[in-house]
């Protein structure tokens, strides 16, 4: 059961990475904390499908990154009310810890929601994660080309929002 | 004049070293890229070092804890089995046997001429593909028919628009998905202990299958009227 349990040991060890990738995506810490939950439960129920001589992080991102998609997917069918800059302005509200609470955090948090899903999912891999342009486009599934024009638009726009006061 | 994906290649580490001195050098010329590429390295180191602050925190315990929680059900593992392969197998069994015994990816390729019962699976080129009686159930069988041994469940298509179809019998439950003009096997699962004989998929799916279908499906799953459509169009 060696394998068994460093699939388990990766696991872990990745969290802290999972996590961060986890509030990339999402509105708030509780919901990145949610989607971390929810990918650590597809994980754990699908390691049979995890191919051992393969990535064991762009795995697991794939797994979150499609976990977010069903999740806007079924959002966006139950609930148009609120826009996704005012679901960010929300994240001060979050009473947990000071650290994810931070005003840097939140303020990246926000401008990364104000971009187009399409966008924030490669600026998170590739600016935040450190994926390669190729890795990414293999985590989502993309040509190449395609992972590169969405990081042109999605840094621009970014740059505009925290370089501009007002935008932030 | 360098176009924006390129410029920013460059600026990610992505170019040749080759193209990489030649924007190097259009960069260091031009001040209006000079500032650009400070300004985008600024704005990246400080996105990052908020986003940073959630690697610095410590791991919530409920989701540490999460990563330990053992899954319900026993999950056939094709690449263990594949890696024992030269270990010593018993020489045929019935499917729910095998099933039981994780010995499924193995089995098929094995399997003694006197088996009494033929294998519902075969190996072609490293893969799993279904056989006999579960080919010929995935092929033909409608969720609604009675059915034989073999029981359909849902019908949908997956991310790459292949169709796939569960199924299971009195002891195992799986997936299989069109490939070619065949069904190859992406998953197979014993049913839980004691389950046995009482086990329908109407009455809960395994939760391994489950999760597995979920992973694989885009969309809805087919309706009665979609599933016939499908078959009558040789699951294309």
């Amino acid at each position: 059961m060696d394998r068994f349990e460093s699939f388990e040991d990766g696991l872990t060890a990745l969290l802290p990475r999972l996590r961060r990738f986890a509030h990339t995506l999402s509105r708030n810490p509780a919901d990145a904390d949610d989607l971390t939950q929810a990918t650590i439960e597809r994980a754990l129920r699908s390691q049979a499908q995890w191919e051992a001589r393969t990535r064991l992080d762009s795995w697991l991102y794939r797994i979150m990154r499609n976990l977010w998609i069903d999740t806007v997917r079924s959002r966006g069918r139950r609930e148009d009310l609120h826009s996704p800059v005012e679901e960010a302005e929300r994240i001060g509200e979050d009473p947990r810890s000071a650290i994810e609470a931070s005003i840097d955090l939140k303020k990246a948090m926000s401008a990364m929601q104000r971009l187009p899903e399409e966008q924030r999912e490669v600026v998170a891999l590739i600016l935040i994660e450190g994926f390669g342009y190729r890795e990414c486009s293999e985590i989502l599934g993309l040509p190449i080309g395609t992972v590169s024009s969405r990081l042109v638009r999605g840094r621009t726009a970014l740059l505009q929002m925290m370089g501009n006061p007002d935008g932030e | 004049m360098v176009n924006d994906e390129t410029f920013f290649a460059w600026l990610d580490g992505e170019l040749d070293a080759h193209e990489a001195a030649s924007v190097e050098a259009e960069v260091a010329a031009a001040p209006r890229l000079s500032a650009m590429a400070a300004e985008h390295r600024a704005m990246q180191a400080k996105l990052k070092g908020a986003f940073d602050t959630v690697i610095e925190s410590p791991v919530p315990q409920h989701l540490a804890a999460s990563v330990t929680a053992q899954p319900q059900a026993q999950v056939i593992d094709f690449a263990k089995a594949k890696i024992r392969r030269q270990g010593a197998w018993p020489s045929a069994a019935q499917w729910s046997a095998m099933a039981a015994t994780l010995a499924v990816g193995v089995l098929i390729g094995t399997l003694a001429p006197q088996a009494r019962q033929v294998s519902p699976v075969e190996v072609q080129g490293g893969k799993i593909y279904a056989a006999s009686a579960l080919n010929e159930a995935l092929s033909k069988q409608l969720a609604s028919a009675p059915g034989g041994d073999v029981r359909i469940g849902l019908t949908f298509r997956d991310q790459s628009g292949a169709v796939c179809r569960s199924f299971a019998d009195a002891s195992s439950s799986g997936l299989a998905c069109r490939e070619g003009n065949g069904w190859r096997v992406r998953g197979l699962f014993a049913a839980p202990e004691g389950l046995g004989g009482n086990y329908r998929m109407a009455a809960g799916m395994d939760p391994n299958l489950a999760a597995l279908v979920d992973s694989s499906m885009a969309g809805e799953p087919f309706d009665a009227a979609q599933e016939k459509a499908a078959r009558d169009k040789g699951w294309r």
